[in-house]
């Protein structure tokens, strides 16, 4: 899963610290408790919180969502207000930037802005990987899993499903959707975004 | 008690978190207690049980997260600039050989660094040049290139209010008589002390402090240790080992984090003064014990500070002392901020509630806020404390307390107890209550979203904006006023705040002053968001009327 850390070898003198981690880490611990044993605590100087990566929190802070829905509107009504674009074509366009922009802040930008305590242990995660340190079905993950499907069948509909249009949106939610399947946690397709 | 079930009730409708998602965000839920868990207890009495985490209109948040978003947007295009060689970059930048190697930098963990902090790092650290009491005077600097590097121009602001420092008791000051038993200490004992408790380091002065510091708290003795910090850190791995469960509140500091690591038992964290969570983790670690083996847990350990820096409020002893006797377990209490600060006479949250100070295992405090001096200590039995004394790093390893330092703490302590034959010790802490209390009335009544207990002198003031948390900081030093101001990540991304800490030294003036600058710029820079009516005086609802005191 997220966290392959092998188990170094038991040092009594100056083991306690690194084989914490292993134990808090490892996959079982995390399946069964995760409500409780999901904030693993570290040294974070200086910070109001012990939250690890801040990163993960983002998703399921007050009002992100409704940030979100109106960056949306607000995008998709831009679009309208350009005088050539026909409707079909706007909504269609709107799909598509909203899945590039999706894609390019949640799939591809790695790692945190920020100095994390844990020694950069989500360096390689995109965002979306990053999210609820990676338990999966969480409802941040549910509700940026069906906005993208909402606003394609808003589009397939105002495109009056052409033939076109319906290529073009359906590659463009693929590209969105595929990403957010538990089973490409982690995975880079030909090494792509690896590093 | 009307004003306060109207408060009560109003706060209940408004705490309720939005209705977009399902489950509660985990800061609003261990935020929303204060209300939902205060009637049913009951346990002590009802005005210690006044802590409101309101939560912002959420235009705000909405408003927070587009003021992120600019920022980043923007950060991405100065990197792009800097990039292309358009603006001059001030960071560290590998040589043009070394390009092809693995990146010696890690230029993403930086962007908030580069792209927001320097920025508005103005704001921080800024060097003082006097003593930190209620007043001080500050160096002041300018940046010619926005804030990478800055100049002193030579000139001093003086006399800026310091609404920052842990100053609780005004016992940071000058007076020559108050620590001519400092000076003379230093003069019969030196300066420092070269030696570790445990080897030629025991002073008698030491053994003063440590009777002192039992007879203070009341309990039979205490052990006193020359880092606030290393006290925590340190004590922790005696007290607790593998095996062994520390349950933890989720916003502990990061001296009890670290000991908890160091300790090697397994931590647990539970939602901020959240009986029902912590009571939750008690039975289900009593029930499953150890992990794997399932073998019952060797000590469970409950940690909790008295009053919790950042967010102001305080732990709520009476119900966790009777969870820990249900359930068995020790209580460790971090009194950093609440020792000399809380209290009719100043001891703590233990006399805040009214509870017996043999009811808490292991007593913790530093001496560095309400005594003006620097180091902690740890109290409890005797046997508890004697076992510290040859196993704790700190009692072995750490050099001892300096004299002139202990010194202070012993003069500090006996005038709070009434001992050095003056009412000077009690005069402060009715000062300092009177002053908590009148700040955050005030600020209630401005409009401002404060969070924290109502006794507390510890006062956040909610400014969610990065942009106006900037600005706040920036326009009250303007005014000559010192505020420590926290933003994102050192928050959560919602709750950038100004930190106010009130002291006894403060008078009345420069606390009217400090209010009416605030009430100035709340309304300059839109800060006002408290949706809940309160006035202390209902029948006067004119909210530019001062209360002016005789």
């Amino acid at each position: 899963m997220l966290c392959g850390v092998p188990s170094p070898p038991m040092n009594s003198r100056h083991g306690p610290i690194s084989l914490r981690v292993v134990e808090f880490t490892g996959p079982r611990e995390e399946a069964a408790d995760e409500a409780n044993e999901k904030k693993r605590p570290w040294m974070n100087v200086g910070v109001a919180h012990s939250e690890v990566n801040p990163n993960t929190r983002v998703m399921n802070s007050r009002g992100i969502w409704l940030t979100y829905l109106l960056l949306t509107v607000v995008l998709h009504v831009v679009l309208l207000s350009i005088p050539f674009f026909t409707v079909p074509l706007v909504w269609t366009l709107t799909n598509v930037i909203h899945n590039l922009v999706m894609y390019l802040f949640l799939h591809t930008v790695k790692g945190t802005p920020f100095e994390t305590p844990d020694q950069g242990k989500a360096r390689l995660l995109t965002h979306w990987e990053q999210m609820d340190y990676g338990v999966q079905f969480t409802s941040s993950r549910k509700f940026l899993t069906i906005s993208p499907i909402v606003l394609y069948i808003l589009a397939s509909f105002y495109t009056k499903y052409d033939a076109t249009h319906f290529l073009i949106n359906t590659s463009s939610l693929l590209s969105v959707l595929l990403p957010k399947l538990p089973q490409f946690h982690g995975v880079r397709i030909f090494g792509i975004n690896k590093y | 008690m009307a004003r306060a079930a109207a408060a009560n009730g109003n706060s209940k409708t408004l705490l309720n978190c939005n209705g977009l998602r399902s489950e509660d965000v985990k800061r609003s839920v261990s935020q929303c207690n204060g209300e939902k868990n205060g009637p049913r207890t009951g346990v002590a009495s009802r005005q210690h049980r006044q802590e409101f985490f309101e939560q912002a209109p959420m235009y705000v948040a909405v408003m927070t997260y587009l003021g992120f978003g600019i920022v980043t947007l923007f950060g991405y295009f100065r990197d792009f600039l800097r990039a292309v060689g358009l603006e001059k970059c001030h960071l560290a930048q590998e040589r043009e050989e070394q390009k092809d190697f693995v990146p010696l930098y890690q230029d993403f963990e930086n962007f908030y660094t580069r792209n927001l902090y320097m920025r508005v790092r103005d704001n921080w650290n800024r060097p003082l040049c006097s003593l930190p009491g209620p007043v001080f005077d500050l160096m002041e600097r300018v940046s010619d290139d926005y804030n990478w590097t800055f100049r002193f121009t030579g000139r001093t602001l003086h006399n800026v209010i310091n609404m920052g420092s842990y100053n609780y008791l005004g016992f940071a000051e000058n007076k020559e008589d108050f620590l001519k038993t400092v000076a003379d200490t230093m003069q019969q004992y030196g300066v420092g002390v070269c030696s570790t408790r445990q080897e030629i380091g025991n002073l008698s002065l030491h053994e003063d402090l440590e009777k002192l510091v039992a007879s203070f708290l009341g309990v039979e003795s205490s052990m006193a240790f020359g880092m606030g910090f290393a006290t925590n850190s340190m004590n922790i791995p005696a007290l607790v080992g593998k095996g062994c469960l520390i349950l933890s509140d989720e916003l502990n500091h990061t001296s009890l984090i670290l000991g908890a690591r160091l300790s090697g038992a397994t931590i647990r964290v539970y939602k901020h003064n959240n009986m029902h969570s912590l009571e939750k983790m008690l039975r289900e670690a009593v029930c499953s014990g150890q992990p794997r083996t399932h073998r019952p847990w060797k000590k469970i350990l409950i940690m909790v500070e008295g009053i919790y820096s950042m967010e102001g409020s305080v732990v709520r002893l009476p119900e966790i002392i009777a969870l820990k006797k249900k359930y068995k377990a020790y209580l460790y209490l971090d009194e950093a901020h609440s020792i000399g600060a809380v209290g009719p006479s100043g001891r703590g949250v233990t006399e805040m509630f009214g509870v017996n100070p043999a009811d808490v295992d292991v007593m913790m405090g530093t001496f560095t806020k309400s005594f003006g001096a620097a180091g902690g200590y740890i109290a409890g039995k005797k046997e508890l404390v004697d076992y510290l004394r040859s196993h704790s790093h700190s009692a072995v390893y750490a050099s001892a307390m300096s004299p002139p330092i202990t010194e202070q703490i012993i003069r500090a302590m006996k005038c709070i107890m009434g001992k050095d034959g003056t009412t000077e010790g009690i005069k402060r802490i009715r000062q300092l209550a009177e002053n908590t209390r009148y700040f955050r009335a005030r600020l209630k009544e401005m409009g401002f979203i404060i969070y924290g207990n109502d006794d507390s002198p510890v006062v956040p003031i909610l400014l969610y904006m990065p942009g106006k948390v900037v600005a706040f900081a920036r326009e009250m030093l303007e005014r000559n006023i010192g505020v420590v101001v926290v933003g994102f990540p050192a928050t959560p991304i919602t709750e950038a705040r100004a930190r106010f800490c009130l002291s006894a030294a403060h008078t009345r003036a420069m606390l009217d002053q400090v209010l009416h600058h605030l009430n100035e710029l709340g309304d300059g820079l839109c800060l006002k968001f408290s949706r809940r009516k309160y006035s202390s005086r209902p029948d006067l609802c004119n909210e530019t009327d001062f209360e002016l005191d005789s």
